[in-house]
């Protein structure tokens, strides 16, 4: 301890950067993403170093926990966050920090949709530390918490590669909302293990706690399931781009242990022309082009690579059963996603025994009805709750009644109009998971993939609109961030709105870019989500998030999450020069 | 679902025809059939002539060698073979119908007509290749060295691996080919915008790597900006002592002549630009006296803004002391960067930055002018450009077409003037050439590729609404709005593939334009981004700008270009470059499926 208060003096002794500036407004010198409910930092501010041998104290009760604990442990010398701006805070020359605390009331409850995420997080000016919570998962954000109030001193002096720590902080903290999540289609493109774990890192880092993995679409199949190993073997890309049961039994095992829980979607009855390869009975227009003749009103998909499940096909129900069989034994969370979007008159007609139904009387809707009828108690005998697309219940041309879906187990995720359709979702008395297109759709504004496309070589077409992106333009982090989901909803029709999505479709994405395209946009509805994106006045406060971003960002990138830059670099150093408004 | 690449890997193993595959005397079974031809090169060739589909293995003791020998080769002979040697390209479709035939190549001779030929601008980079039935070595010939490295790019492409048995595990190249190659535009490049962001020095080498895989021939280094200057010059080091954003985000003496030697010995130029008068609030830190209205707000409410984008600061053209920094700048750049082309900017010059300061406010009320202030700045340093320091100036367009401040022509001979346009798309390349420059073409409509990537300011309101945009809102968020980017949408490899940069002009005018620029500049873009921001789609404007983005019908072959693209930019992975996909892998995997029209 002499070595280190001598080491201190050195510190304490160094010039402040140029750089340093004031705290401003609601932010302190060190800050936390997403920006707790609650924390206060007695002034003036004061840090502790965290001493070599620290180390984090959990009951043996629950190996999640346990493991997080070592994780963080770990986390803070591997990390030793070097600030953009260092904080021009005095480090009290008291005693360093030997130990966190985590205090835990209910160590066995499980992870699932609304467990208790609050936590305590108090560090004392004498250099003791505790987390306390109701469930390891609230320990586990309280984790994170502690891990963001920590940097290396820097500067010069002998001090300058200590490990620091804010001391006198007291943190209370707990969700907005308890859904707050990442949709990630693996079906468009394959991610190799490798992304979905960091991504899952970096989800927890950012205190998101459901990973909605969009497994399959018509692109491609990779997951291998044991009754139906066929699906993949016919359906994924390639032999080293399928997701074996070992791979799946690591993802949720490594989401367990940062309180991610892991919602599989197998999208059907659309979106399964990759299903074709093994079952081709059971898959209507499949191999067929997507827009005849360039019509969009004659189309077989809403994109290339046209597929659908046929309800009339007894095969159907036979796969779909070992499918959601399956997947309910491989992923544990309570929630199964079963998909239902963008069913396609087209693909259905294009096949005679669905058109001999048609001429006979059917609908479409009805079609949809049959399959819904059949999938939606197979996921409920599974003892799941089953999450849909919103195009079940509102897609103008095909959808089905309510009876069939019943809203004590069915949650619907919204996408297409905004506000207006989370409302519809509500009203009908269903609960909603928010992904709206117009802000949460994290590929949009990144022009068409879709090849021979003359818009672009016409001077007068209608390029110059949205470039070929539907859901134009790109949407930035602000506006990620100021999305009030429950915008124009009664506090009653609010209280059914569970969270949102922030969704990574991936025609254009793949291993080499996933990070930037995801992050920060995915932290901005993960802070709004979590403590929201108002101040204490009640007004946006998307002006002061904008550097705490840019230190978050930056912290992501030192942890090897290859976040985009939202700015230049120049404006973090000037607060409020960059501002469109001063 | 259709068979996955590594699939019909295996499936063309146990083909008929692969059976007869052999390292025998070529032909001694069969005849390898016909077919068309599919050789994956980027950019395509102007011409090959392949009759037969026939491959060769690469001997594991490959080599090129010279002669005569040159240094200029050296560095890019040593990469090749290492490169030729190494690379197991395992193509998404490989080809299934073909033979192996023939005696392993174990030599790649390059003859090079005229070895001394400097790099330069309009430098020769023709070459001739054929890998000759029957023969251990093949062959590039060409006028110079840097039409050497283009045919070593294209060797190098041309091999992959296919796996077959008959190959040895050695990589394979088309036997019997003769490729004949020339490049439509003599400047084909990149702007990289280092100021905004700061990019490690191994980032910019891996930039101009990929670049020369793609037969770009120009860096554009768009080196400093009001945001930060992060060049140590001899003469005037504090510049970028004040103006780095920290002293590990500089570029040192040795760090640019690394770099400048990097991309030599991969036959690409490096022009350096610092920007100037505008663009130049980076300055103030060491010289405060030559700049106006630096560190101020840049959109002072209720008055003109101070600059188009955060971060203010113009060199003051009535300071004398101005010049003796200018020059200093110039001087150590010209020492730096050996290129005949130097870029001194002058883009963006606001005039409310101007008129913050006294001196320039009692000049403009004795009766003195912003195109005045402009002209004195371009007199007091162009003519020292070009006539001490020996260099062609480029501008930017703003110099002549500026809509508020611009010169007249006498200011700018032609002779040794370029200008680099970025507004208007067509209209301004016409403006420019038919006033009898020449012109770099980097439309802003087709060649940036930072446009569609929103707004990056902060504390902007416009995101913060609610509802579907109606009827008497300005659309800004919706479909058709530009969510905050100026020059939105983002622009796809189709868009930047399309473009005709001689459009609307006569042959005499197309004469005069180089080539063209994608520009990126780096507000949201710094090292964790950048080759998927450039990749694959300075690939598209590569290909335009070496071989058209026609066919021979004459049609546009951007159709074409995608299944090709897809597999260039697999193999650009498989290099080590970050560059983002441009479709799902089922595109490629089922072709003609993922077009608009089939």
């Amino acid at each position: 301890m002499a070595t280190l208060l001598l080491r201190l003096l050195f510190l304490l002794g160094s010039p402040a950067t140029l750089l340093t500036c004031a705290a401003a407004g609601a932010s302190f010198p060190v800050n936390v993403w997403p920006k707790p409910t609650s924390m206060s930092w007695a002034e003036p501010h004061a840090a502790v170093p965290v001493s070599p041998s620290f180390h984090i104290v959990a009951s043996s009760g629950n190996p999640y926990l346990v493991s997080a604990a070592e994780r963080y442990a770990k986390l803070l010398f591997k990390e030793m966050y070097r600030p953009i701006v260092r904080p021009a805070i005095n480090v009290t020359a008291g005693n360093a920090l030997e130990t966190l605390t985590l205090a835990v009331s209910d160590l066995a409850a499980p992870l699932q949709h609304g467990v208790d995420e609050s936590y305590t997080l108090e560090i004392l000016p004498t250099g003791a530390a505790t987390v306390t919570a109701v469930t390891a998962w609230g320990a586990m954000r309280g984790l994170e918490t502690f891990s963001q109030l920590s940097w290396r001193a820097g500067g010069r002096g002998r001090g300058r590669d200590l490990l620091l720590v804010a001391a006198g902080v007291r943190v209370e903290d707990r969700p907005l909302y308890p859904h707050r999540g990442l949709m990630l289609d693996t079906g468009r493109t394959y991610f190799p293990v490798s992304d979905i774990l960091r991504t899952i890192d970096a989800m927890a880092a950012n205190k998101m706690n459901v990973f909605h993995w969009h497994i399959t679409d018509s692109q491609s199949f990779p997951i291998v399931l044991p009754s139906e190993p066929s699906l993949a073997e016919k359906g994924a890309y390639g032999e080293d781009m399928k997701y074996t049961v070992e791979d799946v039994k690591r993802i949720v095992e490594f989401a367990m242990s940062r309180g991610v829980r892991v919602v599989p979607e197998i999208d059907s009855p659309g979106h399964t022309a990759s299903w074709a390869g093994a079952y081709p009975e059971a898959v209507t227009c499949a191999g067929k082009f997507w827009l005849p003749d360039g019509d969009w009103n004659r189309r077989l998909a809403a994109e290339p690579g046209a597929g659908q499940l046929n309800p009339l096909a007894p095969k159907t129900y036979e796969v779909i059963t070992n499918v959601v069989n399956d997947l309910t034994s491989l992923f544990p969370d309570g929630f199964y996603h079963a998909g239902a979007d963008e069913v396609t008159p087209g693909c259905w007609q294009a096949d005679p025994t669905i058109q001999a139904d048609l001429e006979r009387g059917g609908t479409l809707s009805q079609l949809l009805e049959r399959y819904v009828s059949a999938v939606h108690p197979l996921v409920v005998s599974r003892n799941r709750t089953a999450v849909f697309w919103e195009d079940v219940l509102l897609d103008a041309a095909v959808n089905v009644s309510t009876s069939l879906i019943p809203p004590d187990t069915t949650i619907l995720q919204s996408w297409n109009n905004g506000a207006n359709n989370t409302k519809l979702i509500v009203q009908a008395g269903y609960r909603a998971i928010v992904s709206s297109a117009s802000f949460y759709y994290l590929d949009c504004g990144h022009g068409d993939f879709v090849g021979n496309n003359s818009i672009y070589d016409d001077p007068n077409s209608d390029y110059k609109a949205d470039g070929g992106s539907w859901c134009g333009p790109y949407k930035t982090w602000q506006r990620v961030y100021d999305y009030d989901i429950a915008y124009g909803l009664t506090p009653e029709e609010a209280q059914l709105v569970i969270g949102g999505e922030v969704a990574m479709w991936t025609e254009q994405v793949d291993t080499a870019v996933l990070d930037g395209r995801v992050w920060p946009r995915a932290s901005a509805m993960a802070e709004a989500l979590w403590s929201g994106n108002r101040d204490a006045s009640g007004r946006k406060r998307y002006a002061e998030a904008t550097d705490r971003l840019i230190d978050w960002r930056q912290r992501m990138v030192g942890r090897g999450v290859r976040a985009e830059p939202i700015q230049p670099l120049w404006c973090r150093t000037r607060p409020g020069m960059c501002n469109a408004v001063q | 679902m259709a068979a996955s690449p590594y699939f019909l890997l295996l499936l063309f193993l146990f083909h008929p025809l692969a059976a007869l595959a052999s390292l025998a005397p070529a032909r001694s079974q069969a005849p390898p059939p016909r077919v068309p031809q599919k050789v994956q090169v980027w950019p395509k060739p102007v011409s090959i002539s392949w009759p037969l589909a026939a491959y060769t293995p690469i001997s594991p003791s490959f080599s090129i060698r010279a002669s005569p020998s040159h240094p200029s080769l050296r560095h890019a002979i040593a990469h090749y073979t290492r490169l030729i040697r190494t690379e197991r390209h395992a193509p998404i479709m490989a080809p299934v119908n073909y033979t192996i035939v023939g005696v392993p190549i174990r030599l790649l001779a390059l003859s090079v007509s005229d070895p001394d030929v400097p790099l330069g601008p309009g430098v020769d980079e023709s070459y001739t290749l054929s890998v000759p039935p029957n023969s251990s070595s093949a062959d590039i010939s060409s006028a110079t060295p840097w039409g050497a490295i283009r045919g070593l790019e294209t060797f190098s492409q041309l091999a992959w691996s296919s796996g077959a048995a008959a190959a040895g595990g050695q990589p394979i190249v088309p036997s019997d080919i003769q490729i004949s190659d020339h490049p439509l535009f003599t400047h084909r490049g990149i702007l990289l915008d280092t100021a905004r962001n700061y990019y490690p020095v191994r980032d910019i080498l891996r930039t101009i790597r990929a670049m020369a895989a793609n037969k770009l021939n120009v860096f554009h280094w768009h080196i400093t900006d009001s945001q930060s200057f992060p060049i140590v010059l001899p003469s005037v080091p504090n510049l970028a002592n004040f103006g780095s954003y920290s002293p590990a985000m500089r570029y040192t003496d040795q760090d640019v002549r690394r770099i400048v030697r990097f991309a030599e010995a991969f036959g690409i130029r490096v022009i350096p630009e610092i920007d100037m008068p505008g663009h130049a609030g980076s300055w103030a830190g060491a010289y405060p006296e030559i700049v106006t209205c630096a560190n101020k707000f840049w959109a002072p409410t209720a008055k003109p803004a101070l600059a188009a984008e955060p971060c203010t600061g113009q060199l003051n053209p009535l300071n004398p002391k101005t010049y003796r920094v200018a020059q200093d700048v110039l001087r150590d750049l010209a020492a730096l960067f050996p290129d005949p082309y130097l870029h001194a900017g002058a883009d963006e010059v606001n005039t409310a930055c101007w008129e913050d300061d006294p001196v320039v406010r009692g000049f403009l009320a004795d009766g003195g002018s912003h195109d005045r202030l402009l002209e004195l700045f371009l007199n007091a340093t162009r003519p020292f450009l070009v006539h001490e320091l020996n260099r062609t100036s480029v501008y930017w367009e703003d110099v002549l077409l500026g809509p508020k401040v611009s010169v007249g022509q006498t200011v700018l001979p032609h002779d040794t003037t370029v200008l680099q346009t970025w507004n208007n798309g067509a209209e301004n390349t016409k403006r420019i050439v038919a006033a009898g420059y020449r012109a770099i073409v980097s439309s802003a409509s087709y060649y940036y590729l930072d446009c569609g990537h929103g707004g990056w300011v902060g504390n902007d309101s416009r995101y913060d609404v609610q509802e579907k945009e109606h009827d008497g809102m300005p659309l800004f968020n919706d479909p058709g709005g530009t969510g905050g980017s100026w020059c939105a949408p983002f622009k796809t490899w189709q868009r930047i593939y399309d473009y005709d940069i001689l459009h609307g002009l006569t042959e005499d005018e197309a004469r005069r334009v180089l080539g063209g620029e994608v520009a990126l500049w780096s507000e949201q873009s710094d090292a964790t981004v950048l080759d998927g921001r450039l990749w694959p789609r300075a690939s598209a404007a590569a290909e335009t700008l070496w071989s058209g983005n026609k066919g021979s019908n004459g049609r546009k072959r951007y159709a074409n270009a995608t299944v090709r693209l897809n597999e260039w930019r697999h193999r650009m992975v498989a290099r080590g470059i970050r560059a983002e996909p441009i479709q799902p892998l089922w595109c490629p995997m089922h072709p003609r499926m993922c077009h608009l029209s089939q």
